[in-house]
């Protein structure tokens, strides 16, 4: 089964029909050698007028023309038949992936109403299901979010509202609504942030950045590791640095992970959920920025360093 | 809430999940161990036995399925839960195919959780009592040693998982006679809607792999059409 679907594999199908067509290109050529003078004497005693001496230059081009025409029509069609099929598997990878990240936080949130519904539980216990149910949701709206936002047919075109934003108590922020995630991942936070530059931002889709960037560090790093955030100029532009001690890339892999639902295959990260659309995003939120976001790591199991960086002139006078 | 403070390891990678599961099952009176991968679930099946495992999949370092395979290949006995968000047809049998008893999907209903885990730990009190004088079991060739779940099959030596020494046994404790599909859901899987009868036959199939040369036409465990299953020890009788 494994053999015939190798068989039909796109490029298989592909070197087939090229090889084909040339098949057939040298059986013509044979059997038009083979009958060249057959054909001259029939066409002579036809239309005499047609042998001239001189080689007819234009019909030559027009026929090379043709020819490359239609090889270029092949290929074309080729390279689309191929991406199509690829975002065909990508799109189940993730609607499979991205079921199943909505599933766990609503199977929790579930398993705590009903344990409020059936079991006696004391003030107290009830404060921490709650919160417990509240960073639950927020990692729901937080992937709503992430799915709404790639879903726009031009990330480029996304509406941007600019509004004067002091980045470091801002990021002081952001980091806040993580203190439940770095507690049960027994995780430490070193927040170095010395300077407080006021830029101009979209605070909503800049959020989504960070929030995706804290999410992924923690996400993909061991208990009790600790991550650090600074703040720093560096030349044009504002660093924000996210540096983990998680499982870290390998230089194959940097390149391609801003792609959409794109997702690092090894056995690391075999069984670690994720819909392989946050960095997409947050690639597409700083270019709209007319920032970059970079990401270094010295290798595989060795951590990361993701940098969103902001241009200096989008510096504001407060 | 006479649980007795039966072990109960629960190996999943959501910290949320996994407290609230510790919660209510500690409230149910059974004594929980959590562990957040299948790595970690391994080192503490190397140190403590216990009665029950409520597993996940998706586990970082080593999945659910490959902690389960791997259980299924020493020689610890106990039942294995699966919770999961897959839920279709294959991953259901994937799971069970790797040594799940039992196979739950996410998000589930807290008090199924508890009749599902209550109902698996008294399925295996029932399979500890012994129906025989003698611990290990034999036919012709081939023997079963209950207590340790040993087996020798046609070819090779192996370990049943619970469900299919469960199954086994029953066969065995009532050999020469027709059990129905019915008694076997019901002792074996506990009284559950949603097992089909379709799961009694394809764990029967398993175990002909184990204990039929042919599969196809077996000697062992005869199927009575539409009545049920019966365990020859003899086939010559």
């Amino acid at each position: 089964m494994g053999r015939l679907r190798n068989l039909f594999h796109p490029i298989m199908v592909f070197i087939g029909v090229q090889v084909a067509w040339i098949v057939l290109m040298a059986v013509w050529i044979n059997w038009y050698l083979e009958n060249n003078l057959a054909i001259k004497e029939f066409a002579q005693r036809i239309r005499p007028d047609l042998f001239t001496a001189e080689i007819q230059w234009l019909i030559l081009f027009e026929g090379c023309f043709l020819m490359l025409l239609i090889l270029a029509g092949v290929y074309v069609i080729f390279v689309y038949w191929n991406k199509q099929n690829r975002l065909n598997q990508m799109q189940s990878n993730f609607v499979a992936s991205v079921s199943h990240e909505l599933k766990s936080p609503l199977a929790s949130i579930q398993l705590y109403l009903e344990t409020l519904k059936y079991q006696d539980v004391s003030t107290e216990e009830t404060m921490d299901f709650v919160e417990t149910m509240l960073s639950d949701t927020q990692r729901l709206s937080g992937l709503i979010d992430n799915i709404l936002q790639s879903s726009k047919a031009d990330p480029k075109s996304m509406a941007m509202q600019f509004q004067p934003v002091n980045l470091s108590e801002f990021i002081a922020e952001v980091v806040k609504g993580h203190k439940r995630q770095f507690e049960e991942k027994q995780c430490s936070l070193d927040l170095k942030l010395g300077v407080s530059p006021t830029l101009s931002l979209d605070k909503r889709a800049l959020r989504m950045v960070f929030n995706n960037l804290i999410s992924n560090a923690l996400r993909y790093s061991p208990a009790g590791s600790s991550l650090i955030i600074n703040l720093q100029r560096i030349g044009k532009y504002w660093e924000v640095n996210f540096q983990d001690q998680g499982i870290g890339f390998e230089k194959k892999d940097i390149k391609k992970i801003f792609r959409k639902f794109y997702r690092v295959q090894n056995k690391d990260t075999q069984n670690i959920e994720g819909a392989g659309l946050g960095l997409f995003i947050s690639s597409e939120i700083v270019k709209n920025h007319r920032g970059r976001l970079k990401v270094s790591s010295p290798g595989r199991g060795k951590g990361s360093i993701f940098s969103v960086q902001l241009p200096v002139s989008r510096e504001v006078e407060v | 809430m006479n649980n007795n403070g039966k072990k109960i390891l629960v190996v999943e990678d959501e910290a949320h999940l996994a407290k609230g599961l510790q919660f209510n099952l500690e409230r149910e009176g059974y004594n929980v161990t959590l562990a957040e991968n299948g790595q970690v679930a391994m080192d503490l099946l190397g140190e403590e036995d216990f009665d029950l495992m409520i597993l996940d999949i998706m586990l970082p370092k080593l999945s659910g399925l490959e902690v389960a395979r791997k259980i299924r290949n020493t020689d610890m006995r106990f039942p294995i839960l699966m919770l999961s968000a897959k839920s279709t047809d294959e991953d259901r049998e994937l799971g069970l195919a790797a040594g799940a008893d039992d196979y739950l999907t996410k998000p589930f209903h807290l008090p199924e959780l508890l009749l599902r885990v209550k109902g698996i730990l008294r399925r295996w009190e029932w399979y500890k009592e012994p129906v025989h004088d003698q611990e290990v079991f034999q036919f012709g060739e081939m023997w079963i040693n209950f207590s340790s779940g040993k087996a020798k099959g046609c070819s090779d030596e192996f370990y049943l998982t619970a469900k299919e020494a469960l199954l086994m046994k029953l066969l065995v404790s009532q050999q020469g006679k027709i059990v129905t599909r019915e008694e076997l859901l019901e002792k074996v899987w506990g009284y559950d809607p949603q097992t089909e009868t379709r799961t009694v036959d394809n764990f029967v199939a398993r175990l002909r792999k184990y204990f039929e040369k042919k599969p196809q036409s077996p000697k062992h465990i005869i199927t009575h059409r539409e009545k049920g299953y019966e365990f020859k020890s003899d086939p010559e009788k």
